[in-house]
C-alpha cells in the first residue's frame, strides 16, 4: 500500500533530528532538506515523490523510477554516471549529489527499512509522518497546520 | 552483526535507542520504548560518532608527549605518595557514571582530603538544588498539562522533551503554552504568551510571578518586572494563566544564558508549587555537588596552597584551559580524557572509555536507566575502575544528598541578587548570549561560526548577512559570519556554544549571593572584520 511522507508545519522546532537521523544512515550525506521560513518557523524538505517526477524524466539511463504500486520514485545508483540531470530538474532542490562517488543521491523512503522512513521515526514532535494514502484525506494531512484556527498558530 | 539496546548518555531525558555495528554503528528507534517512543535528537542520532571518532585519545600523555601506562601509573603513584592532604584536591566532572563518582570520593577518603570538588559548573547542574514540597512531573503529567511555563529553551536542548509539550499544547484549543526567553526562539513561536526578558534575568521574572501569585511573599512585582524588561500586568496575567490547572513548569538553562542558575532553578520551583504545578528541570547531567565548592577551588589554586590535582572526568582542563590559569600553579596533575586535547595541557593526562562503553546504572529526568556499551573500550584507553583498583582503591562511598532549600532562604537569595544586579548589557559593549542546540548532525558538532545579531547592531558595524564580525571578550576572541536576525534582542548577540572555541569567549565568574561559580552572558567588544572568505574548517568525522 501506498504511503506518503507529510509535513505538519505546526509542529516543526527546526531540530534537525530527521537531517542527523538520514546522515547517520546514508555514510554522511543526508538525504533531506531543512529550511527556515522564519525565525521560528522552519520546514524540514523531504523528496516529494511526485506522481510525475521531473527528475526521472531528466534522467537520461533511465535509473530514476517510479515504482507506481509503492508510490516510490526510486534511484538505482549503480547504474548513475553523474551527470545531475535529476538535480537540475527538481523543483524542489531536495537531489544532490554525493560527495565521495559523485554520483546523485535520493531519498528512497528508506526501502530497506519496514517501519518506514527514519526521519518520520526519528522526529521528536511528530512533525513527519508517515501516513498511508488513504488516509490523507481524513487525517487533513499534508504540508499544513495542526490548529485550523488562526489564534493557534504561531507567532 | 550486533545490536545493542541502550540509554542515550547525552542528557537526562533518557531516550531509548539501539545502535547496531555491521561495517558502520547505525541507529535503530525502538518505537515500545516509554520515555521516546522511537525519538531521537540530532545528538542521540549521532551518539556512535564519539566511539570511534578520529579525536580520540589513545595513548596517556605526560606534559603533551605520549608515554607508556606503567610510566603514567608509576607518575600517579608518586604523585598520591608525595601529597599532603590539604595541598591536594579530588575534582569529578561530566562523563563519569553514578558508581565512579562514588568511587572519586572513594578515592578522596583514602587520600584523606577535604577538597573534594564537583567540576562540572554547567548553570543546568543547579537543578540539584531542590525547593521543598516541590512535586516532580511524569511524563503523563507534562501531556495531561493545561497550561504549561517554559523556562529557558528547553526545545534546542532536548528536543525530544518538547515532544510531550506539544502534544499538550495541541491537545485542545483552550490549553495555554507560556514561554520565558531573553531569545525569541522556535520555542517562543509556538507559545501563547511569550515573555521576552532581559538577557539573564528569567529568574527575577519568575520571582515576580511567585510574588503575585502569593501576596505573603511580600515581593514589589513592579521592581522585578522593571529589571526583567517586562510589565508588572504581564507578569501577574502569565501567572494567572498557571493557575488555569492541571500545570506543569519546565525549566532549562544554557551556558552563557544565566546569571544566577541557582535562583533560576528555585524560582522555576517556587513559581511551579504556588501554582500547584508539578516541575521538571532539563539538564545534560547531574553530577552530585562535592564536599567543597567549585569557586573555593580555584581561590585554593590560585592562592597556590594546592600542589597536586586528580581530575577525573571531562570537561576543564582538558577542554579548554585557557579559562583557568589558575590550575597552571598545581605543580603535579592527573587528569582524564576522552578526546585530545586542543591544546597543550600540562601534566598527566589519561585516556579514558566514552559513555557509551561504559555499563552503568542511573537516573533521568523520568527515573532510572540503565545503559550497556555498544562497543568494546577503545584501545589503549583504561576505565577508571581499572586505574583506580591499579592504585590499590576500589571503595565506593554514598555522595552526599543535593540540598534541600526553604523558600524564605530561595526568595532571599534572589531578592539579595535583584538587588545587586548590573544592568545588560554596558554601554561599552554587546551582551554575549549563549545557545546550547542539541546537534552532532555534521561532525562531532558543527562549526557554529556563525553568530546571531539585531537589525539596529548590524547597523551600527556596518555588517550585513555573511559578513564576518571579530568578538572579543575577557577571555578569548573569534571571527563569525554574521546573521542579522529580529530573534536576538538589541544589545545582544547569540552564538552557538557546543563548540569549545565559543565557550571560551564566556568568563568564569563568582555569583556573590549563592556562592556558585557561573559561566554568565559576556561583555564583549565587536568590530566589523576584514575577513570576507570563510576561513577553511578543519574536517572532522562525519557521521556514520
Amino acid at each position: 500500500m501506498a504511503k506518503r511522507l507529510v509535513v505538519r508545519l505546526d509542529l516543526c522546532i527546526g531540530c534537525r533530528a530527521c537531517e542527523a537521523a538520514c546522515r547517520s544512515r546514508f555514510k554522511g550525506e543526508a538525504r533531506i532538506r531543512y529550511a527556515e521560513v522564519s525565525e521560528t518557523v522552519s520546514v524540514p524538505m523531504p523528496c516529494r515523490h511526485c506522481e510525475d517526477a521531473l527528475c526521472a524524466a531528466a534522467c537520461p539511463f533511465k535509473v530514476i523510477v517510479r515504482d507506481e504500486q509503492r508510490g516510490v520514485v526510486r534511484q538505482a545508483s549503480f547504474h548513475c554516471v553523474g551527470c545531475r540531470s535529476c538535480m537540475l530538474a527538481c523543483p524542489f532542490g531536495v537531489i544532490d549529489t554525493e560527495l565521495l562517488r559523485d554520483v546523485s543521491q535520493k531519498c528512497s523512503l528508506c526501502s530497506d527499512r519496514p517501519e518506514g522512513p527514519r526521519c518520520a521515526t526519528t522526529c521528536p514532535t511528530g512533525a513527519l509522518q508517515f501516513v498511508e494514502e488513504e488516509k490523507l484525506a481524513e487525517k487533513k494531512a499534508g504540508v499544513g497546520f495542526a490548529v485550523r484556527s488562526v489564534h493557534g498558530r504561531r507567532l | 552483526m550486533s545490536a545493542v539496546r541502550t540509554t542515550c548518555p547525552f542528557c537526562l531525558n533518557g531516550c531509548e535507542s539501539i545502535v547496531t555495528f555491521d561495517y558502520q554503528f547505525r541507529m535503530e528507534y525502538p518505537l515500545d520504548a516509554p520515555v521516546n517512543k522511537g525519538r531521537l535528537c540530532p545528538r542521540g542520532n549521532s551518539a556512535s560518532i564519539v566511539v570511534d571518532h578520529p579525536k580520540r585519545l589513545a595513548y596517556p600523555l605526560l606534559d603533551g608527549k605520549e608515554v607508556g601506562w606503567d610510566q603514567a601509573m608509576q607518575y600517579c603513584r608518586e604523585a598520591m605518595a608525595g601529597a599532603r592532604p590539604e595541598e591536594t584536591a579530588v575534582v569529578y566532572s561530566r562523563g563519569l557514571t553514578e558508581a565512579e563518582v562514588r568511587l572519586a570520593w572513594g578515592f578522596a577518603h583514602a587520600v584523606g582530603t577535604r577538597n573534594l570538588v564537583c567540576g562540572y559548573v554547567e548553570p543546568d547542574n543547579c537543578f540539584q538544588y531542590r525547593l521543598a514540597d516541590v512535586k516532580d512531573a511524569t511524563i503523563e503529567q507534562v501531556m495531561a498539562a493545561r497550561t504549561t511555563l517554559l523556562v529557558g529553551d528547553l526545545f534546542s536542548t532536548s528536543p525530544v522533551a518538547a515532544g510531550p509539550v506539544l502534544e499538550a499544547r495541541y491537545a485542545d484549543r483552550k490549553n495555554r503554552l507560556i514561554v520565558i526567553d531573553s531569545i525569541r526562539t522556535r520555542q517562543a513561536g509556538q507559545a501563547h504568551a511569550f515573555l521576552q526578558v532581559r538577557p539573564g534575568t528569567e529568574a527575577f521574572t519568575l520571582l515576580g510571578m511567585a510574588g503575585s501569585l502569593d501576596k505573603g511573599l511580600s515581593i514589589d512585582v513592579e521592581q522585578c518586572a522593571a529589571v526583567s524588561g517586562v510589565s508588572g500586568k504581564q507578569l501577574a496575567d502569565a501567572a494567572q494563566m498557571l493557575l488555569n490547572g492541571p500545570s506543569f513548569v519546565g525549566s532549562a538553562m544554557h551556558l552563557g544564558r544565566v546569571y544566577y542558575p541557582v535562583q533560576h532553578s528555585l524560582m522555576s520551583q517556587l513559581v511551579a508549587a504556588k501554582a500547584g504545578a508539578t516541575f521538571m528541570g532539563f539538564g545534560e547531567a547531574r553530577v552530585p555537588l562535592g564536599r567543597t565548592g567549585f569557586q573555593e577551588f580555584r581561590q585554593q589554586a590560585e592562592s597556590g596552597s594546592l600542589k597536586t590535582l586528580f581530575w577525573f572526568g571531562g570537561m576543564y582542563p582538558c577542554s579548554y584551559p585557557e579559562l583557568m590559569p589558575e590550575l597552571s600553579r598545581i605543580a603535579l596533575r592527573v587528569t582524564t580524557s576522552i578526546f585530545r586535547p586542543e591544546t597543550g595541557v600540562p601534566g598527566l593526562v589519561l585516556p579514558v572509555p566514552s559513555e557509551l562503553e561504559k555499563e552503568s546504572v542511573g537516573h533521568s529526568c523520568w527515573g532510572e536507566v540503565s545503559r550497556h556499551p555498544v562497543a568494546a573500550v577503545c584501545n589503549g584507553a583504561r576505565p577508571l575502575v581499572r586505574v583506580l583498583g591499579e592504585l590499590a582503591i576500589v571503595t565506593e562511598l554514598p555522595v552526599e544528598p543535593s540540598p534541600e532549600v526553604s523558600v524564605r532562604e530561595a526568595v532571599d537569595m534572589t531578592l539579595a541578587a535583584l538587588s545587586g544586579h548590573r544592568q545588560a548589557p554596558v554601554a561599552s559593549g554587546l551582551c554575549l548570549l549563549g545557545e546550547k542546540r542539541a546537534s552532532g548532525i555534521g561532525g562531532f558538532y558543527d562549526a557554529e561560526d556563525e553568530i546571531r545579531l539585531s537589525a539596529p547592531d548590524a547597523a551600527r558595524l556596518g555588517v550585513g548577512n555573511g559578513e564576518y564580525v571579530r568578538v572579543e571578550s575577557a577571555t578569548g576572541a573569534a571571527e563569525f559570519h554574521a546573521r542579522v536576525t529580529a530573534a536576538v534582542p538589541e544589545g545582544a548577540l547569540s552564538i552557538g556554544v557546543n563548540a569549545h572555541r565559543n565557550r571560551a569567549l564566556f568568563p568564569l565568574e563568582k555569583d556573590t549571593t549563592s556562592g556558585k561559580t557561573v559561566i554568565a552572558p559576556a561583555q564583549v567588544q565587536v568590530a566589523k572584520s576584514a575577513t570576507t572568505s570563510k576561513p577553511a574548517v578543519e574536517m572532522i568525522a562525519r557521521a556514520g
